[in-house]
């Protein structure tokens, strides 16, 4: 049975569909529900939530910050056995934090790292993801110039996919066999801006690039469409997201890979672990946490889940998951196995 | 200048009570002789402010706009008193690149000079009369510099014959590893007798877009404020607070809380009625709002109060909004005062509104504010960037100008037919700081509420005014007015009646001389 309550305003009565009868309840505060993607980590957490009895509590902040804090007031005083909490602003949550201390209520940092001990921060490993996509980038093209297309300089997770992808590359440029030729970060994550670096870096080096590793789908569709314009189409790409037009580029062999990132089971863990915290764990015994250092410098306790490098060989991962209509996956695409 | 010179005393009348109005506005743009657009690419994302100022003596305010890759327009006011508002064509050296202005008297010669902000060297121009300027004379010693300004902000400092003045800069052009990082430093100029000396650096400096000097604390001793933008600096920047003597930045250990904005633009305006300045701060999403508790602290203001704008209001798109002109004032005489916000996306921003309304919220009773702006027309969905609120046509009433990037600038005239009554007061002294920069002006309601102004040149987004300050008093009809000037010599309560144009400046023994301008 589905047991959803929504906190429509800070002060807003709370309307459940049946009595409160529950022992557990979990509060999640959303950052802007109006984003499409959460929609997906939503039903993933009501259904954890709901095999394990718990009760479902959720607020959407709307992109305030300090809607935020007021919401995750009201809500603790509402009664929440757990917090899970996507942060709209990292950086000013820390009151929430302090509510939710006072009041013995355990948090869950979802997807976005709240750097603060008194957080656990559950996410999927970003750091994994670039070396997923510098080891696909790196197989497909062991030798000669390549190009680093960051994501936004503001996003933390940008630099991690950086460090990632620097990881696996280390060895292929120390021993020369591979040297960076150009490298840009890309203001605000946008296709535009990343295809315009990916002009000016081929101007610069009069189209003597071989391999380019994008941080995500959106960037990888600038830099392909940079590529297309001087007929280079088809050298390695790497991405991530598991962005529909992405997964068609992987099946039509402009993109090497996309790294996807299942939300459904971020969602499910995030789900199981705030209820096995309200039962008493403590952060670091949930089961499968390990310390993360942050850039804050704060050990917090962790599970960064796995994502899965999805390329022309396994395209079945994706459609067999329903996250993408065969027809959609394969526009185009002709002579490749998935597609027959 | 047709003015009577005449100390009023008149008895006061006990009224209390607000007088409740619906603001209303017409669009005046067409006034404009030239429809003016702030221009230009990148280094004209942020900037274009507007200087409210009366350069010609006729008590009407004209506006200097700046243009970014276009010129610079200089629009003489034309209006009749209590007609429609008209402005004609100022003449005036072409200038570009210029980010925003501030009218300063920076020699104390009655005249208002001009600090002319732009992405290359700052100017200073000397004020002559009937709208002409000239270059400061180079025995003033200004240095225009040669960075991306952004902000400014001035004030006379104890003892001083000339004022201090403040530039802050924003992304350091010339640096290859930019712009992610790499805010350009600020710098404070000292007067040296009638000149300025060399640049002091203001370091760190975390891409300004906003700063002021206020005596925030009320203590005799003004601080500088400064917002940033953290699209620039990232992560290792914060909003400043700067001691001016001796300079230094307040930090952990004065209780000065970090805090991360996308700092565009600083309003300030006693709200509580407290006598000490609530902030309003612009940026992205939350338009944060943080009432002045006394002490040097201050604490966010409730969600609920209705000023953080954090999304449009009319359209469908949920993303966040992007604040940059911000200012207080009473729209509709109510004594209550408004707020108006100039929103607009930077320029293709996909994590931003893209129709992004102003906001042109009205204080209510209960001291909550209510969203006009659809209602009143007020809320265009442009690029607004700079912004101030002035009585154009000297009816007793606010109206609105708007500089938009990408598209035309506009005026909007206030129609509102109930207003409540109004007092305009100009502070004026002799000698030094002729428009008494760093005073402070109190008016008496009946019901013993008393509305603060302070006299400061900065705020905004690169848009400020040197003109009088406006009072709405509801249904008061006759108030107390007194004035605190520069270094704190307190005059009388002095009961004037409302809906007069005044010029106030010390008088012996405690007394205000009151001149009527109408």
């Amino acid at each position: 049975m589905k047991k959803s309550i929504l906190l429509a305003t800070v002060a807003g009565a709370i309307f459940a569909t049946d009595a409160m009868a529950q022992d557990l309840s979990v509060c999640v505060s959303w950052s802007n529900f109006r984003e499409e993607r959460w929609k997906t980590d939503e039903a993933a957490i009501v259904g954890a939530l709901d095999a394990a009895g718990a009760e479902y509590i959720s607020a959407d902040a709307q992109t305030s910050a300090t809607k935020q804090l007021a919401d995750i007031e009201g809500m603790i005083t509402q009664g929440c056995s757990a917090l899970i909490i996507l942060a709209q602003d990292s950086a000013s949550i820390g009151p929430a934090l302090d509510a939710a201390e006072d009041a013995g209520v355990p948090v869950v940092g979802y997807d976005r790292m709240i750097d603060d001990p008194r957080a656990f921060y559950l996410t999927f490993d970003n750091v994994e993801v670039g070396r997923m996509q510098a080891r696909a980038v790196l197989e497909a093209q062991p030798t000669g110039r390549y190009v680093m297309i960051k994501g936004s300089p503001v996003d933390p997770n940008a630099d991690f996919l950086r460090g990632g992808q620097q990881e696996v590359l280390q060895a292929a440029l120390d021993a020369g066999d591979i040297e960076i030729v150009g490298e840009a970060y890309t203001d605000d994550w946008q296709p535009a801006n990343a295809q315009r670096n990916m002009e000016q870096i081929l101007t610069q080096t009069d189209n003597g690039v071989d391999a380019v590793v994008a941080s995500n789908d959106g960037t990888a569709g600038g830099v392909v469409a940079a590529l297309t314009a001087q007929g280079m189409e088809g050298i390695p790409v790497s991405g991530q997201d598991g962005d529909m037009a992405a997964l068609n580029r992987v099946a039509l062999g402009t993109q090497t890979v996309s790294v996807w990132k299942d939300s459904r089971a971020l969602g499910r863990a995030a789900g199981e672990i705030a209820v096995a915290m309200a039962q008493g764990t403590a952060m670091a015994d949930v089961e499968g946490s390990a310390i993360f250092n942050s850039p804050g410098g704060n050990e917090l306790n962790s599970m960064l889940l796995a994502p899965i490098p999805i390329t022309q060989d396994n395209l079945d991962i994706v459609l067999d998951a329903g996250w993408i209509e065969k027809e959609t996956l394969c526009a185009g695409v002709s002579g490749l196995a998935v597609c027959e | 200048m047709a003015a009577s010179r005449a100390v009023l005393a008149l008895p006061v009348c006990l009224l209390a009570g607000t007088a409740a109005a619906e603001v209303a506005f017409s669009d005046r743009s067409d006034a404009l002789p030239v429809a003016h657009v702030y221009s230009g690419g990148w280094t004209h994302f942020v900037g274009g402010g507007v200087a409210i100022f009366d350069c010609n003596d006729d008590r009407l305010p004209d506006l200097f706009v700046a243009g970014g890759e276009s010129r610079a327009e200089l629009f003489v006011n034309a209006s009749e008193p209590g007609g429609d508002i008209a402005f004609g064509l100022g003449e005036m050296a072409e200038v570009t690149a210029v980010t925003g202005a501030y009218p300063v008297d920076v020699d104390s010669d009655g005249q208002l000079d001009l600090v002319v902000l732009r992405n290359g060297p700052n100017l200073l121009w000397r004020g002559v009369g009937d709208c002409g300027f000239e270059p400061a004379p180079s025995d003033w010693r200004f240095d225009g510099g040669d960075e991306w300004t952004t902000s400014f902000t001035a004030a006379f400092e104890q003892g001083n014959a000339w004022p201090t003045l403040v530039f802050g800069n924003y992304v350091d052009q010339r640096d290859p590893d930019g712009p992610f990082g790499t805010c350009d430093t600020n710098y404070i100029f000292r007067p040296v007798g009638r000149s300025f000396g060399s640049p002091i650096p203001l370091e760190p400096g975390f891409c300004a877009l906003s700063m002021l000097i206020s005596d925030w604390k009320r203590t005799g001793a003004p601080d500088l404020r400064i917002s940033n933008d953290r699209q620039y600096y990232v992560r290792n920047g914060r909003e400043q607070m700067w001691r001016l003597d001796p300079l230094s930045e307040y930090g952990a250990e004065d209780g000065w809380p970090e805090m991360k904005l996308w700092g565009m633009g600083i309003a300030s305006r006693d709200l509580t009625g407290d006598g000490l300045p609530e902030v309003m701060l612009t940026s992205m999403g939350d338009q944060p709002l943080q009432l002045n508790r006394g002490g040097g602290v201050m604490e966010n203001a409730p969600f609920d109060i209705g000023t953080y704008a954090t999304t449009p209001y009319v359209g469908d798109d949920g993303r966040p909004s992007t604040g940059w002109h911000a200012e207080f004032d009473d729209l509709n005489n109510d004594g209550l005062v408004d707020l108006f916000i100039a929103k607009g996306n930077v320029d293709q921003m996909p994590s931003n509104a893209i129709h992004d309304p102003n906001n042109l919220l009205i204080q209510q009773p209960d001291r909550t504010f209510v969203e006009l702006g659809a209602v009143t027309g007020v809320g265009t969905t442009e690029r607004a960037r700079g912004a101030g609120l002035v009585d154009l046509n000297l009816d007793g009433k606010l109206d609105i100008v708007v500089v938009n990037r990408r598209a035309p600038m506009e005026v909007w005239q206030n129609t509102t037919s109930d207003a409540g009554n109004w007092l305009s007061i100009e502070l004026a002294s002799s000698g030094v700081n002729t428009r008494s920069l760093g005073a402070f002006a109190e008016v008496r309601l009946p019901d013993d509420r008393v509305l603060t102004q302070e006299v400061t040149a900065g705020g905004g987004h690169v848009s400020g005014a040197a003109g009088p300050m406006h009072f709405g008093l509801g249904i008061a009809e006759s108030v107390e007015v007194r004035v605190i000037w520069p270094g704190g010599e307190t005059s009388d309560w002095t009961p004037v009646a409302a809906n007069l144009r005044l010029e106030v400046s010390p008088g012996p023994e405690r007394a205000l001389i009151l001149e009527d301008l109408q």
